[in-house]
């Protein structure tokens, strides 16, 4: 008992402390009197007596939750009556059951000291440097968990754990910007933690306007810590900047003060939902290690070496193993572990696909939103893993196809319930193995694709000839064609087609492709499909003279010995090929890269039918060696400026480096060649 | 300090620092590589060609691993080359690209002889002739003894590399 009361006066005496370093026009103590006074209120509630200093401390706590939720300053008068709170305080800690007085409070609409504007964010890099680095890194881990949270509360408001986990994910914000004296970003996480907490004791439904409030309180943060980590990174000088939090949090104010189910007077006992401010929101942490990229690049590069080490050990003991079992075990152990690290190592990179997903979910919300449609998306496989830079490589084509899905697939309410549809539009996202790939499908039950409207735009824009049949496939290859839009509007979002180009550009860096399909008013299908990693790569290794290439097997068409007859020279144009009555340009690659000792007569060779986006290319090379997945290592800046057709390198089982081409480049390199050669 | 000859602006002068230097033999000629350059020294070992490189870059090799341009310097400084190759060496060497990227790179030399100090008073400025080599190539002399050694700039021959392939890829 007597500790509890000593804990009181402790308390009380550092809010005394604070108090005398406050001045008006300034800001200063605000936040930690805040924190004594909640501190005194929840003590003295467990103090049987002192409940009179509890309602004290509370009522001049919820006072001065107000004044700092205004963005104002200390003005003169809220000096005195803090004077005033101190000495009744005082009063009922000196032992006195003081008759209840609670503390003349001054009203705070009436003496309105200037409300200043936005106060500006300073930093202090020499000092906080460091914390701010970590303040940032914490922050975006929180900011994301909020978005996904507030996401996930729209479905099922009423879902407690996320609402505790958005809450507590504001509160450690909150405490940090306090600590780091970045008031603005405090007050706004402040009012929105207010919020939460309000929901949080049922007195608040989270409906959308609250969604859409909290989510741009959070786009408000996010933004503030992208200016900070810019200013920290020296990436933008070091000036000050402003966070625009007035009026999210007069917003949030409005919402609490005249909230629908406004609470009564007496509030609920806040003890027990205190939140414990070290806690991490436990619903979405997951243990885990950060280790830099390049030394996994090391792990996985010595481990490679390992394998072929391993393996040609193998080979030469093998002899020797025939005569004794025990050894044969053992060395067939040492191959089973080097394959397994061999996997293991390379698992490390792999993340799934969830977080790329979460994001979408965001896009289709904003998306629809503002078409005022109602789209829900629907992901399937957010655990498909693949390596975490395919992940932020497919960032991007997956946003621009989204938004092309939500605003041109899917009509508008009125329009579905014409045509017989839910009102609510549909967006599937799914993910999946296939064959060593990775298909991502995005899938929208709108209008479809019109191939009417794709074609006469093609025949205005001189891509097809009028009057000519062609198949949907073609047809829907002109969505590919740059600045190729058949939105008869506008929008700000996206028009169908633009972007699609870039779209299909990034997924072909990627070693990937893109299909479409599509029911006219029943929707559209695209189909993404890409490696699972931009780490290993499988490839066709072909011999040329004494050396060895590796031509990626995603673009391989077949490959063939030709006949007689089937190669022909166009004057002037050079070699083509008759593939089953389509004309091939043919690629002689020992001409392209001066390899001597390759076979000159193309019946002596092999020719492989290669894509490259829309073109089709023969290329001629001596034979087939095997098909083998590889580990993809930089030939370096000077090799791949000065040949373009190299885009990397392997080490094969022998332990030698194979080059691996790029048959895009090849492609459009081979005419420069020529002209060099 | 004398401003070398034929220096491109974009390369600062650098100046040959007093220190551990590794000495080798190209083309019969000795030349001195500061250490802190040198990771390591191997054996020749088989090399990839890489189609339409200049001809002074070899190809590639498997360095543990890591896929390292092979450069032989003699074809690119015009010296000649030695009768037998049972000596030679690739040095395996950290230089900056004209990107300001490091980069690992090997050099084939006829032969590795040891790793000496030079003092401030072994070394001299780059005499503006009398030798075959480009000077730009040569930050200094160091005189030991009646020995000359030529102290090669790395990161220059990798700074004009990347400019003139930029160029040749062009063609």
């Amino acid at each position: 008992m007597s500790e509890n009361a000593n804990l009181l006066r402790d308390l009380f005496a550092s809010f005394t402390r604070e108090l005398d370093l406050a001045r008006p026009g300034s800001d200063q103590g605000q936040f930690p009197m805040l924190d004594l006074l909640g501190n005194l209120r929840d003590e003295a509630a467990s103090n049987p007596g002192s409940e009179g200093l509890s309602a004290c401390a509370k009522e001049a706590a919820d006072k001065l939750v107000g004044i700092i939720e205004s963005g104002k300053l200390f003005a003169a008068e809220d000096l005195t009556w803090l004077r005033a709170v101190e000495s009744t305080l005082g009063g009922h800690l000196g032992g006195t059951p003081a008759a209840a007085v609670i503390v003349p409070l001054p009203e705070p609409a009436a003496p309105s000291p200037v409300v200043i504007e936005s106060p500006s964010i300073m930093l202090n890099l020499a000092e906080d440097g460091e914390l701010l680095r970590e303040f940032i890194t914490e922050s975006r881990e929180h900011l994301n968990n909020i978005e996904q949270g507030v996401l996930a509360l729209e479905e099922r408001p009423d879902d407690a754990d996320t609402l505790h986990s958005i809450f507590r994910a504001f509160h450690t914000f909150k405490g940090g910007a306090g600590f780091l004296n970045l008031i603005p970003v405090n007050r706004l996480a402040h009012a929105l933690e207010s919020l939460l907490d309000l929901a949080r004791q049922h007195k608040l439904v989270i409906d959308r306007r609250i969604v859409e409030l909290i989510l741009r309180g959070r786009d408000t943060l996010k933004t503030a810590v992208d200016q900070i980590e810019a200013r920290v990174s020296g990436a933008h000088p070091p000036d000050a900047f402003d966070v625009p939090y007035v009026g999210l949090t007069a917003e949030v104010r409005a919402i609490v003060d005249g909230g629908p189910s406004a609470p009564a007077p007496a509030l609920a006992p806040l003890a027990e939902s205190a939140p414990e401010p070290a806690e991490k929101p436990a619903a979405l942490a997951t243990a885990t290690v950060k280790v830099e990229t390049s030394k996994l690049d090391a792990l996985v590069d010595l481990v490679g070496e390992l394998v072929i080490s391993q393996s040609l050990v193998a080979q030469d003991l093998s002899s020797l193993s025939q005569l004794d079992p025990q050894f044969a075990r053992n060395l067939s152990q040492i191959g089973r572990v080097t394959r397994e690290l061999q996997r293991v190592s390379m698992s490390l990179r792999m993340v799934p696909i969830r977080g790329a997903f979460q994001k979408m979910a965001r896009v289709v919300r904003d998306v629809g939103a503002k078409q005022g449609k109602d789209v829900r998306l629907v992901t399937e496989g957010d655990d498909t893993e693949l390596d975490r830079n395919m992940v932020e490589e497919l960032a991007d084509p997956l946003m621009h196809m989204i938004r092309n899905a939500v605003d041109h697939g899917i009509e508008n309410p009125a329009a579905r319930v014409a045509r017989g549809k839910p009102a609510t539009g549909c967006v599937h996202l799914r993910a999946r193995h296939q064959s060593g790939s990775i298909v991502v499908e995005i899938e929208d039950d709108g209008e479809g694709l019109s191939q009417e409207r794709i074609l006469a735009k093609a025949v205005e824009r001189g891509l097809a000839a009028p009057g000519v049949k062609m198949t949907e496939e073609e047809i829907f290859e002109f969505i590919f064609a740059a600045g190729f839009s058949t939105a008869q509007k506008v929008t700000d979002v996206s028009g169908r087609g633009v972007g699609m180009d870039v779209v299909r550009r990034n997924i072909e860096r990627l070693r990937g492709q893109v299909d479409v399909s599509s029911a006219p008013g029943k929707g559209s299908l695209f189909k993404l499909i890409v490696p699972l990693t931009l780490a290993i790569i499988d490839g066709l290794i072909v011999k040329l003279g004494a050396e060895r290439f590796i031509i990626p097997t995603l673009s391989v068409r077949e490959s063939f010995r030709p006949q007689k007859g089937m190669v022909s020279t166009v004057q002037g144009r050079g070699e083509i090929v008759n593939v089953r009555g389509r004309l091939i340009p043919l690629l002689r690659l020992s001409q392209l890269f001066s390899v001597e000792g390759a076979a000159a007569d193309p019946t002596e060779g092999v020719i492989v039918v290669v894509t490259t986006g829309s073109a089709v290319k023969c290329l001629l090379v001596d034979s087939l060696a095997h098909r083998q997945e590889v580990v993809i290592k930089s030939v370096g800046d000077l090799v791949r400026r000065t040949n373009p057709a190299v885009a990397g390198a392997a080490i094969l089982g022998d332990g030698r480096v194979g080059l691996i081409l790029d048959v895009h480049a090849l492609g459009s390199a081979a005419f420069s060649y020529a002209q060099a050669a | 300090m004398k401003t070398l000859v034929n220096l491109p602006a974009a390369a600062a002068p650098t100046a040959p620092a007093p220190g551990k230097y590794l000495t080798f033999v190209l083309g019969g000629e000795s030349y001195g590589l500061t250490v802190l350059q040198v990771r390591e020294i191997i054996r020749p070992m088989s090399v990839t060609p890489v189609p339409r490189l200049p001809r002074h870059i070899l190809g590639v090799i498997n360095l543990r691993g890591k896929v390292v341009p092979i450069f032989d310097l003699r074809l690119k400084f015009g010296l000649p080359l030695p009768a037998t190759v049972e000596r030679a060496c690739v040095i395996v060497a950290q230089a900056k690209l004209a990107s300001g990227l490091p980069a690992h790179i090997g050099l084939l030399v006829d032969t590795v002889e040891e790793v000496v100090a030079l003092t401030a008073e072994n070394i001299d400025d780059t005499p503006a002739f009398g030798f075959e080599t480009p000077t730009q190539y040569i930050m200094g002399v160091a005189r030991l003894g009646d020995e000359v050694k030529l102290l090669l700039n790395l990161d220059q021959v990798l700074h004009d590399e990347s400019n003139d392939s930029a160029g040749a890829s062009l063609l």
